[in-house]
């Protein structure tokens, strides 16, 4: 008798309640677009904001190729074996076709093998060289510049400026994304004249920075050049400043969020430290004047770059959707293919060769507090450039 | 790697290694008299420095949160305690581990609930803002402080343990838990204190370390990782055992990030994974 | 407890593990979360023998499973293995390594034992991260082709086959815990957790039966891990951190680990409650530290408890 009441109960806790909260879909005219963020788990910082930019986005476009766009959020809890499964089972069961964001690039490098054997499209945010490298596809598309281009469109300008700042000293995290700029970074270095004398690892789940920066400390570089990415840089900057490195030594972020970062450390820490980022609210270009416009408009906040990353993937999927006319993917694929349009960060190209996205990286100047116009207004532009590998170097074979 | 530059990254080491002590020290206490291990002992860290931050933001400085954000996070140990936690004294010690790493997980998701998801900054307080100078090694005088704070709180803890009777009741519970009760204290009322006060120094932790890291709602589960291979390496329950693990691991931290840091985190539990193994008790504790 | 039942096996809790796992894909609304569920019900089967039968609490099941994935796709991508071999050759290596750390960790009791594992499974994780060559790091082991079962047969590119073969591992899994727990050696296991001295006195060498234990549990949870790659093509490096191996424990706990069954319901509580809770509620959490709670103080044996419970109120009342 036990049997039979095990299955009830199992039934009655695990298996017959979500049944019950089953959806039909419908709606077959509208476009549905299939959107990974993260909104629980370790990534839900940068998924939120993703989110938001994206719906606004949405909001905003309205119709692409002619038919209403429906955006479907696709909750993967920073976890990128889930977002396998949701990506799997909005092709499967729903017939999404289009996909866009992600949170972290092992997210985006999983979801663009799904998006390739299912045979849709999938435009997103990831950082890793390898997206439109090693491991890109014809399906996928990257809207962020690669490890090469944050480096030489920072490192470049930068050394225009400081032609006597020779002596380099790089804090890196030790992991795939840190060890591709720092590998660019010694390119460029030699490539300049510059030298480097020194490198501290950190790993990825180092908190405590300040071994590393006494260490930078007593190498006596010019420029301290903080390779990695998300919150420890944050973290990093932070404890780097409070030891006094900005006294006699320039830092330089290779890889910025921007707004939101700068709003996290405050415009004490912000000033006089360089930055690379890939989007800046205050760049004058009719794409971002349209993005700052609609964001101020809806929510009241200046965009920041997440925000603007999840408005950028959606503006050039409904960009290349319109191209196409269409709704059938080899089109849409073609269309985006060559596709340029004026996007947040100016004249936008997709690159045929290997699907990168051709856009400006920055250089920014934290600049001190009694010259902030605004209160988001951290930051001078120092360049804005464009600097990416020729395609037959990336390692893509499409 | 020139002589100077370890003295500087032993000396920098030291200092790591107080801000460790004044985080794992609850934890020791509290696993010392009841035989208690404490997964939320993270939260008691990561509720006061969110504590701190919301009085920076209202204050305009961070200063007074040194002695309100521990107050609180002694009343949100203690509400625990006896609501939650001391249901699961009469089980085994996997459920008490269980419960507290429950308790982890509410405190956290709270914590997102009031202050989002993106982390935030703890401003340094002004009378801190500079640097020190000592003979061409720089040190934030914020980190002095805290350094500072921390040598004071365990020179108080140590009169209190060696000189009072409730320390020496401390001193014998860790060798044997009946003794409370056999001492003649009320066991309930030691159970009570040791929670507020193991809660307070987290949160005294939680408060100095904002200003330091800033806060998000992930910082508790790594000073929990932090304060349990302090605890385990100076041997649990042993209060100069944790001090002296502290100091070890802040040094080889401060130095292995000189020469091999991804192997400096591989080291500190491969260390601590033979310890466990072949000596439980730890660096101090008579084995 | 169940002694008479669950002394028998094939009994009927093995015809209900069955049941479930033929009916989940009809019920539920999408396939991949059968799989999920199977996956995680596999590891948190690890836990529930563990921590059901010898009393051992383990928060590093994630390593095994970890090392299970990163074999498994291993096998797949660079020497061209089918999943059934690749499977295989996991679960062998994921027996070995808790057999060699399980040396060293069943040496201790109560909470050291609990601190030991945790111990194993960070320093997995951070071996992980050291070697990006084979592991892939931080962007996950990627490019894992959709192999065959075996012998070119039965291509899991087709979400069925996929699906029948991790039921089928699963099953076997079950049914080998159960079979485990029915025999003179579950016996002893059981004699074990609820007196180890008492166990100790009679002449039993406990130190080496909680070593077959772990071991077992070892493999199981590689096991899992296995099967997570063959689901998903790719390996996360979250598949070898200490999330993971809360998220198989607290599987086994809500869903009660008195019976082998508890592990498939908590799994499926758990992985249904992710999929239908967090389009709602991000902070959703918060609900499973409730149910965690609620499970260590009250109930024992879990839901599956829970269900018994009010099952047998019905039935008196009638």
């Amino acid at each position: 008798m036990r049997t039979r009441r095990e299955i009830l109960a199992a039934a009655a806790v695990g298996v017959a309640a979500p049944a019950l909260l089953r959806q039909a879909w419908a709606q077959q005219d509208a476009i549905e677009v299939g959107s990974l963020v993260s909104l629980s788990g370790t990534f839900a910082n940068i998924g939120e904001q993703v989110d938001i930019g994206s719906k606004v986005a949405f909001e905003y476009y309205k119709t692409a190729a002619g038919k209403p766009l429906r955006y479907v959020q696709l909750d993967d809890q920073g976890d990128p074996g889930r977002a396998v499964r949701l990506t799997q089972d909005a092709m499967r069961d729903r017939g999404i076709r289009f996909f866009m964001n992600c949170t972290n690039s092992a997210i985006a490098l999983a979801v663009a093998k799904e998006a390739a054997s299912g045979g849709g499209v999938y435009i997103n945010q990831a950082g890793a060289d390898e997206m439109t490298g090693s491991l890109c596809n014809k399906n996928t598309f990257r809207w962020p510049v690669a490890t090469y281009s944050a480096v030489n469109t920072t490192v470049r300008p930068f050394m225009k400026q400081f032609p006597d700042a020779k002596k380099w000293y790089t804090i890196t995290g030790q992991y795939v994304f840190g060890d591709s700029l720092l590998k660019n970074l010694k390119d460029v270095l030699g490539e300049v004249g510059g030298q480097h004398i020194g490198n501290s690892y950190h790993s990825l789940s180092d908190r405590e920075y300040s071994g590393f920066i006494t260490a930078a400390i007593a190498a006596q570089p010019d420029v301290l050049c903080i390779c990695n990415f998300g919150s420890q840089t944050i973290d990093v900057l932070r404890q780097a400043v409070s030891f006094g490195m900005k006294r006699n030594t320039k830092i330089l972020v290779v890889w910025s969020t921007g707004l939101d970062q700068f709003q996290s450390l405050g415009p004490d820490i912000c000033e006089g430290v360089y930055f690379g980022a890939n989007y800046w609210h205050g760049v004058d270009a009719p794409g971002n004047r349209l993005l700052t416009g609609v964001i101020k408009a809806k929510l009241k906040v200046t965009p920041s770059y997440l925000l603007t990353a999840g408005w950028a993937c959606t503006q050039a999927t409904v960009e290349a959707l319109n191209k196409a006319g269409t709704t059938d993917v080899p089109a849409v694929i073609k269309a985006f293919e060559g596709l340029s349009y004026e996007g947040p960060t100016g004249l936008e190209k997709v690159r045929a060769e290997d699907h990168q996205v051709l856009k400006d990286y920055y250089l920014l100047l934290g600049k001190p507090k009694a010259r902030m116009r605004d209160k988001d207004d951290y930051v001078d532009v120092v360049s804005a450039e464009k600097a990416f590998l020729s395609p037959d170097k990336t390692g893509c074979k499409l | 790697m020139s002589a100077q530059v370890l003295l500087f990254g032993a000396l920098n080491g030291i200092g790591i290694g107080m801000i460790y002590f004044i985080l794992s020290v609850g934890l020791t206490m509290i696993f010392g008299l009841m035989q208690f291990v404490n997964f939320a002992h993270g939260a008691f860290y990561m509720v006061s420095a969110y504590a701190a931050f919301a009085i920076a933001q209202w204050t305009g400085s961070v200063l007074p949160a040194f002695l309100i954000s521990p107050l609180l996070a002694a009343a949100f140990a203690l509400v625990s305690e006896r609501v939650l936690l001391q249901r699961t004294y009469s089980l085994p010690h996997e459920a008490q581990i269980l419960i507290t790493f429950a308790l982890a997980i509410l405190a956290q998701e709270s914590v997102t609930m009031i202050f989002g998801t993106s982390g935030k900054n703890v401003p340094v307080p002004d009378l801190f803002s500079g640097v020190v100078v000592l003979g061409g090694f720089v040190y934030p005088s914020y980190r002095l402080f805290v350094v500072a704070v921390a040598a004071a709180v365990a020179v108080l803890m140590w009169i209190a343990i060696e000189r009072t009777r409730f320390g020496a009741m401390v001193r014998a519970a860790a060798e044997n838990a009946e003794m409370v009760g056999l001492l003649g204290f009320d066991s309930r009322k030691v159970f009570m204190a040791a929670f507020a006060f193991g809660g307070g120094l987290a949160g005294l932790a939680g408060a100095l370390a904002a200003p330091l890291r800033g806060v998000e709602p992930l910082m508790g589960r790594e000073a929990l990782a932090i304060a349990f291979v302090v605890v385990i390496l100076g041997g649990l329950g042993s209060f100069s055992g944790a001090l002296l693990a502290a100091l070890l691991i802040g040094i080889t931290q401060s130095l292995m990030s000189m020469i091999w840091p991804g192997g400096a985190h591989l080291m500190i539990y491969g260390v601590m994974t033979l310890i466990l193994a072949f000596r439980p008790t730890g660096l101090m504790g008579r084995s | 407890m169940m002694p008479n039942e669950a002394l028998r096996f094939p009994n009927g809790t093995t015809i209900a593990i069955a049941a479930i796992l033929v009916t989940m894909p009809w019920i539920l609304p999408s396939l991949t979360l059968a799989c999920e569920i199977v996956v995680v019900s596999t590891g948190a089967l690890s836990c529930t023998l563990l921590l059901g039968s010898v009393g051992l609490l383990s928060f590093g099941q994630g390593l095994y499973f970890g090392l299970g994935a990163y074999v498994c796709a291993t096998l797949i991508r660079d020497f061209g293995m089918t999943a059934l071999p690749a499977t295989i050759t996991a679960v062998v290596a994921g027996g070995l390594l808790a057999a060699i750390a399980g040396l060293l960790i069943v040496r201790r009791q109560g909470v050291y034992f609990v601190m030991l594992t945790l111990a194993f499974a960070q320093m997995g994780f951070f071996l992980a991260l050291a070697f990006p060559k084979l592991t892939g790091g931080e962007n996950g082991f990627g490019n894992v082709p959709r192999t065959t079962v075996a012998f070119g047969q039965l291509p899991l590119s087709h979400p069925i086959v996929l699906y029948a073969l991790l039921a089928l591992l699963c099953f076997v899994a079950f049914a080998l815990v159960q079979r485990i727990i029915a025999s003179p050696f579950g016996t002893v296991l059981n004699s074990i957790r609820q007196n180890e001295s008492r166990s100790e006195a009679l002449g039993y060498d406990v130190r080496r039966f909680k070593l077959a234990a772990v071991t077992i549990a070892g493999g199981l949870a590689a096991l899992a891990g296995a099967m997570n790659t063959l689901m998903l093509s790719f390996v996360p490096l979250s598949a070898v951190d200490v999330e993971t191996s809360e998220r198989l424990l607290i599987a086994a706990l809500i869903g009660g680990v008195g019976s082998p069954l508890g592990a498939l319901v908590g799994a499926s509580v758990l992985s249904a409650m992710s999929d239908f809770l967090s389009p709602i509620w991000p902070r959703w959490s918060t609900i499973v530290a409730v149910l965690l709670i609620v499970t260590v103080l009250f109930l024992r044996d879990g839901l599956l408890g829970l269900g018994r419970l009010l099952g047998g109120a019905v039935r008196s009342e009638r």
